[in-house]
């Protein structure tokens, strides 16, 4: 189990055990587990899934930031993040993280692309 | 011999007077367990921000790969000076202790041959330097009453980083009174430009220990990183700001309203002897003119 904790600049969102969590690196999703080598990078907007056993237990959307992962600790410095299910209403548009991230490619292609069909299910 | 009327319409006044103080020293008390909350839930990201910077900037060896921003410009000639005011009174010395001592900074940063600009937070700030002669490059007011601070944090980073680019200034600081306990609050200074050393030696030791693989490679994640330090370090002196600003008006309308007891007590003993010296003099009067019957 790793210990994922998510940051924002106001306040501690979470802090948990987990078995895995996938992040959107900027260069490329990225599994963050137990013993992984110490390992700092950017985030690009899009999913972020706690997993385990291979399934998806929640999924989060990430609006960028920062992730610091150590031996058995994983810290997740966002700048914006909801909930995915909560972006995949259908009032997503009138959402602040929406109307930020419009039109923004990311390496999975639009920010609608990313809520409509989350690469992790 | 005071008249008993007007002694009866300044006790009341004072009466009221106390009602106003201790209100405010209980809505400031309220506020301040808020701000306080926020400062400290704030501190976090800071902290393992500035942890991640300095990991960053000490596995580079050489000084001269990190950018300007970061270091600083050599002989620098125009320093900023950030001062986070509050927007009210009623709040002891809070601001007057920081002006005073933003003064002597200002001073011995000319004393150096620099010369200083300044940016003002809150609106005591931006009333009381629009008197004096220096350079105001900014004013931000109004922060706290609708949760802005975060909003008003980015548009000041937003405005040194152009004025930085700019070459219209090379280092900036920070002013605010740092948040001690409810009862002190001390002004302090902050470089942001170049970053200070304190900051980065904090977790020094362990950030040179484990050796971090950065993604992607460290000039692109400095560009995102050094924006973001100066967001969080400007976001959190004005929560600490806010916090001071709330432990100070709290003390100083505690103060206030016990000032206005021991006020209320003088008083009303006056006015009882004036009553009882009145009530005395009026039996003299009659006994005395009975006799003469």
């Amino acid at each position: 189990m790793i210990n994922l904790k998510v940051v924002s600049p106001q306040k501690v969102i979470f802090e948990k055990e987990v078995e895995m969590a996938v992040l959107p690196g900027a260069e490329g999703d990225f599994a963050a587990m137990p013993n992984h080598s110490p390992f700092i990078s950017s985030l690009r907007p899009g999913q972020m899934a706690i997993m385990s056993s291979n399934k998806v237990d929640e999924s989060f959307f990430v609006s960028g930031g920062l992730v610091m992962l150590k031996e058995k600790v994983c810290e997740v410095l966002v700048d914006q993040i909801e909930p995915l299910s909560d972006v995949n209403s259908s009032n997503y548009q009138q959402s602040k993280t929406y109307q930020e991230l419009e039109g923004n490619e990311t390496a999975l292609g639009t920010f609608e692309q990313v809520v409509n069909n989350p690469p992790y299910k | 011999m005071p008249n008993l009327k007007e002694l009866k319409n300044r006790i009341s006044s004072v009466k009221s007077t106390r009602k106003i103080t201790s209100a405010m020293k209980m809505v400031a008390a309220s506020k301040l367990r808020r701000a306080q909350e926020l400062a400290e839930s704030s501190r976090v990201y800071a902290d393992s921000l500035s942890f991640i910077l300095s990991s960053l900037a000490g596995n580079t060896k050489n000084s001269a790969d990190l950018p300007e921003i970061l270091t600083g410009r050599e002989n620098s000639k125009i320093s900023l000076l950030i001062i986070n005011s509050s927007d009210r009174g009623l709040c002891g010395g809070f601001n007057s202790n920081l002006f005073r001592n933003a003064k002597k900074w200002i001073s011995d940063q000319q004393g150096q041959g620099k010369s200083v600009k300044i940016m003002t937070v809150g609106k005591k700030a931006s009333s009381f330097y629009k008197k004096t002669d220096l350079d105001i490059v900014a004013s931000f007011e109004d922060l706290n009453s609708n949760d802005r601070q975060l909003q008003v944090s980015e548009e000041i980073k937003n405005k040194i980083m152009k004025l930085f680019e700019n070459n219209e200034i090379d280092e900036v600081s920070i002013l605010f009174n740092k948040f001690v306990s409810a009862i002190s609050q001390e002004p302090t200074y902050q470089s942001l430009i170049p970053l200070s050393n304190e900051e980065t030696s904090e977790g020094e030791s362990e950030a040179n220990n484990a050796i971090f693989e950065f993604e992607p490679d460290k000039n692109e994640l400095l560009e995102y990183l050094v924006p973001r330090n100066f967001l969080t370090q400007i976001y959190r002196s004005v929560l600490e700001s806010s916090a001071s600003e709330h432990a100070a008006r709290m003390t100083s309308m505690d103060n206030a309203t016990r000032n206005a007891g021991d006020m209320i007590d003088r008083l009303t003993l006056t006015y009882n002897r004036t009553r009882q010296a009145f009530i005395t003099k009026e039996l003299i009067e009659i006994i005395s003119g009975a006799e003469a019957v």
